[in-house]
């Protein structure tokens, strides 16, 4: 306790350690260390919070952590550990989701300095929005694998988290999930949504059967129309193989099919493998450009069927080898088993929820995916590898984790000092930069961006949006709670001030099924949108297009330069970001996203889907310093803004005649992969020291 | 020295049981199943248990090595209440090392772990021959010289390496050290007709690298006209830490919060003699007392770091002195003599 022992620190820096308050957000593999860190410097006033449970993959580096902890509540064992530590302290633990709104503006302004050491998107933009609200200092804080990052979030002096457009995650269109899948994970898409569609919880955008729809297998093709149009295809084939199970010919779902066979390993093998695939083939215009997938049939792949035995055969248990088709065929047959027991365990209309770390979830996964490849002439991978493509594992070890949070807890110092000019933005990396450093500050504060649609004055941003095929319930959960991380939105026409969308239940749910052209919400038109939780106000300009096949249905362009036309860009590695992101928890509930574990999951058609985080860690969006731009630190002179009690009016945000502004002297931008990004990601990818994250 | 590799390094034969495979599942997914087998045979000696050695045991057990001895003769003192958080508060006035071990052991119990409490300076070759990598702090230079020169004989890894209030260093004696390192290049597969499309193409490749002695470091002129340019580059971390060392081996302790305003004016005192005033603070000298928690885990991760470079033989080790400055967080690597 650094601060409690005179002599140790510099007397004014051990008042403010002894007297302030912090709150740390997230007890993770970063959150560990920042508490060990902060009760042993002395900090009395500590309150941590974190909806996880302890997990055994975390012990590597959550070293507050031990065996006999798995299971429990991270928050309330990193605060028995801490105090271990340094039993004067005063911690106040939370089992909970800091996005719950127990945890308004109030709750933060009890804090001298916030530390986030979160692991997904939403919640960092969620307390993003909260410490600019309550004008507390953020200290944001991430890691994966050997990189980490600490930067500083202040309102009015430095960018605020949502300043920059992160990178988007990976989305892949439902045809190529459904019909046309050319990477293994496609195909790993493809085995969750199967998994869903006869375990999981029934969602229809998750539908695996072949998309007759598609346009590509329709133009031109001459077989066209003997393929049923719309949606009809699906259900027409699940028709058929429910006729071939028991001469029925009732329209019923897979999921009913499937129980309806008893789980039959053969006849659900058959049906996905052997004949979906034939119903692909008939699909010719599909495979004039590709090469045609094989199907393959139970019979033929194990002739002697499923070897006796209840045990599992020794390879299931080889989770770094790559199966063989026969192998994952027993796969499938031994996990179906597993998993329809447990299914019929259940209550009416419960379901299972898919989790990496259980096996027959797994397990099944895996088979299906490498099943699928064979088919398709991909690459089959091992279960290990399959694991975090499925799982959207970034990798975590402790030394990253704990040089981070040192530097996160040495900026608090500073930032308590009131030494903010000194917080530059801290990137750790595994070699060494041309001047052979591996910590590297940042040499300035990149400057707040203007367009910002969280911190800019009257934030504003334009959806390109196909308003004739989205619905208002759509725009509402994926749009504004999805991608803009509102909580509870309420949204009015701006001309006319007429309500679309109210955060007051039952007040406008006649409006959900209605398409948002229904609804005049066309092209050009303004509409504003409100979350009176997070003091959030935000413009959104509607800019309508037709989606095309591979086109997701919308997009949020941050600036408007972004909208004009681009020059078509191939697909390239990811630059040196990645991000992460993870549904948001519901309010209050500490164990809802505990059971979330998202990855990959598809939407409606032609709405691509999107690689959905990890569990797990410390993830954050790498940004690589920027080594080479011109320094002008010296001429940033912020005072803090008036602190105001009430929403932030647009000139307590930016007063903008108070900084200089910086000159971005990198002209060497490339072009890039991701349609909108700006000053700070396009400055540093000009130092040519980028580091290529590989994340599986 | 760099070749291309046509295969993987030599498998290590054992295989990982099922409790590995999940315990180390985060960082196998980082550094791969052959360095986690490396790892599990790495034997660690980590001399001199105050907050910064309690760091590199905690990040060294984690990671899964074969065995750990904690080794110091000194005892815990209030001090150490600031950083070293394996021994508990009660143990005041026991051994250091020893009073690290039970917490020690919750963190891992995969990792044999033991403790030793006779002088360093009563050891030789037999004992530092026990270990693959072996790190001290707290030492002065003089047994400092003598242990590496000891473990360069036997071709044992060895760091020094300390932390003063928020500062600190290390300095990586390995020896010959050969290790491979993943070459990422950007391989065009369009054909010469399309637009050009690449793919990452990730080749291991074998170095075969010289680390000087600990003795280089003694023998390094900071003063040398030719190095001033880059003290004004990268800070003047390292003149503080010939300052630190000199105090060390004149006072034959570090500076101490109890005699807080007499230990910075001796630290001046030799600034001055070494060094001018706008090289070293005033302010940045009131920050040198007992380890500072949060510093002590940036330079603990930053060493453990480089252990399990060393040991899974994986990545390039920082050649060959680290420098922590805590005001601008900035960490930064010196070639002590080396070409």
């Amino acid at each position: 306790m650094a601060a409690a022992i005179d002599g140790v620190l510099p007397e004014h820096l051990q008042e403010l350690v002894k007297n302030s308050k912090v709150l740390v957000v997230g007890a993770g593999g970063i959150g560990c260390e920042v508490l060990k860190n902060l009760v042993l410097s002395g900090f009395v006033n500590i309150e941590i919070i974190d909806l996880d449970t302890i997990d055994l993959s975390n012990l590597n580096r959550q070293f507050l952590f031990h065996r006999e902890h798995v299971g429990k509540s991270k928050a309330k064992v990193a605060r028995e550990s801490a105090l271990s530590f340094n039993p004067d302290a005063k911690i106040t633990a939370y089992h909970d989701s800091v996005t719950s709104t127990d945890y308004g503006v109030n709750f933060f302004k009890k804090f001298d300095v916030v530390l986030s050491a979160l692991d997904n998107r939403a919640a960092r933009n969620h307390v993003n929005r909260m410490c600019l609200n309550a004008d507390v200092p953020l200290i944001e804080s991430g890691t994966s694998g050997y990189n980490g990052q600490v930067e500083l979030i202040k309102r009015g002096l430095t960018q605020c988290y949502e300043c920059t457009p992160k990178a988007k995650q990976r989305t892949f269109p439902g045809c190529t999930i459904r019909n046309t899948p050319s990477e293994p994970i496609h195909c790993i898409v493809w085995a969750k949504h199967l998994f869903n569609q006869l375990f999981g919880e029934s969602v229809e955008d998750e539908d695996i059967s072949p998309d007759a729809a598609d346009p590509e297998a329709q133009e031109g093709d001459a077989e066209g129309t003997e393929i049923p149009a719309g949606d009809g295809a699906g259900d027409g084939k699940e028709k058929s193989a429910s006729e071939s199970a028991n001469g029925n010919v009732v329209r019923i779902n897979t999921r009913q099919w499937a129980k309806d066979c008893n789980y039959d390993a053969s006849k659900l093998f058959n049906k996905f493998f052997f004949e979906d695939i034939n119903y692909l083939l008939r699909m010719s215009n599909l495979w004039k450009s590709r090469k045609a997938p094989v199907p393959v049939q139970w019979d033929t792949l194990l002739p002697k069927g499923i070897p006796d035995g209840d045990s599992l055969p020794e390879f299931a248990r080889q989770f770094h080898k790559v199966w063989s088709v026969e192998e994952c065929a027993q796969i499938f047959s031994n996990s179906l088993r597993q998993l329809s027991n447990d299914f019929l365990k259940l209550d009416n209309n419960d379901s299972l929820v898919w989790d990496k770390d259980d096996q027959a979830a797994m397990d099944f996964v895996a088979a299906c995916a490498n099943v699928r490849s064979h088919i398709f002439n991909i690459e089959r991978k091992s279960r290990f590898e399959i694991k975090s493509m499925a799982g959207n594992i970034i990798p975590a070890i402790a030394t990253t984790n704990a040089i981070t949070a040192g530097i996160s807890v040495l900026r608090a110092f500073s930032v308590l000092e009131g030494k903010f000019d000194q917080c530059k933005a801290v990137y750790a990396r595994l070699r060494l930069n041309p001047r052979n450093q591996f910590l590297v500050p940042d040499k300035f504060f990149p400057e707040p961006n203007p367009n910002c649609y969280v911190c800019a004055s009257d934030p504003a941003i334009t959806l390109r949006i196909d308003t004739k095929r989205v619905h208002i319930k759509e725009f509402r959960d994926e749009v504004l709670i999805k991608t803009l991380n509102m909580v509870n939105p309420d949204v009015t026409l701006e001309s006319t001030g007429s309500i679309i969308i109210s955060s007051e239940e039952g007040e406008t749910e006649c409006n959900e099924q209605k398409l948002l052209s229904d609804m005049n919400i066309v092209d050009g038109v303004i509409l504003k949108s409100d979350d009176f939780f997070q003091n959030y106000e935000l413009s959104i300009i509607i800019s309508h297009f037709d989606a095309e096949r591979d086109d997701p249905l919308f997009e949020v362009i941050a600036d408007k330069s972004q909208l004009q036309p681009k020059e078509e860009e191939e697909e390239k590695p990811e630059p040196s970001e990645k991000l992460v992101s993870r549904k948001r928890a519901a309010n209050g509930n500490g164990e809802s996203v505990e059971k979330c574990d998202d990855g990959p999951s598809t939407s409606k058609r032609s709405r691509p889907t999107e690689i959905e985080d990890d569990d797990d860690d410390d993830c954050l969006i790498l940004e690589d310093p920027e080594d080479d731009v011109v320094e002008a630190t010296d001429k940033l002179t912020v005072e803090s803004p008036p602190k105001t009690a009430t929403k932030r009016k647009p000139s307590d945000v930016v007063e903008s005649d108070e900084i200089t502004t910086i000159l971005d002297s990198s002209d060497e931008e490339e072009s890039r992969p991701t349609k909108c990004k700006r000053s700070r990601l396009e400055k540093s990818e000009g130092t040519g020291s980028i580091e290529i994250i590989n994340i599986d | 020295m760099a070749m291309e590799m046509d295969s993987a390094p030599n498998e290590v034969g054992v295989e990982l049981t099922d409790t590995e495979n999940e315990l180390y599942d985060r960082q196998i997914r980082l550094w791969g199943l052959e360095s986690q087998k490396r790892l599990r045979t790495a034997k660690v000696l980590i001399s001199g248990l105050n907050g910064l050695g309690a760091e590199i045991t905690k990040n060294i057990i984690l990671s899964g090595v074969n065995l750990v001895k904690l080794h110091d003769d000194k005892l815990v003192t209030e001090e150490d209440f600031c950083s070293q958080f394996l021994s508990a508060r009660e143990k005041i006035g026991t051994n250091r090392a020893e009073a690290s071990l039970d917490r020690a052991r919750a963190l891992n119990p995969m990792v044999e772990i033991s403790a030793d409490t006779q002088p360093l300076k009563d050891m030789g070759a037999e004992y530092f021959g026990q270990f693959d990598v072996i790190v001290v702090s707290g030492e002065n230079n003089a047994e400092l010289l003598r242990i590496d020169s000891i473990c360069r004989e036997l071709g044992v890894k060895f760091f020094a390496t300390d932390v003063w209030g928020m500062f600190g260093f290390y300095f990586a004696s390995l020896q010959t050290h050969r290790y491979v390192e993943n070459i990422i290049k950007h391989k065009i597969i369009s054909k010469p007709n399309e637009k050009q499309k690449t793919e990452i193409i990730s080749t291991p490749v074998q170095f075969e690298v010289e680390y000087p002695a600990y003795s280089t470091w003694l023998d390094f002129d900071i003063n040398a006209p030719s190095y001033q340019r880059k003290i004004k580059r990268n800070g003047p971390g390292i003149v503080l830490l010939r300052i630190l060392q000199e105090f060390r081996d004149v006072n034959k302790r570090d500076p101490s919060f109890k005699t807080r305003e007499a230990d910075i004016n001796k630290l001046k005192k030799i600034r001055d003699g070494i060094a001018s005033k706008s090289t070293i603070t005033d302010d940045a000298i009131g920050m040198l007392f007992a380890q500072v928690s949060p510093a002590a885990a940036v330079v603990g991760g930053v060493v453990s770091q480089e252990i399990i470079k060393v040991v899974t033989k994986m990545e390039a080790p920082h050649r060959n002195l680290f420098i922590f400055d805590p005001e601008t967080c900035v960490g930064y690597v010196e070639p002590i003599g080396v070409n």
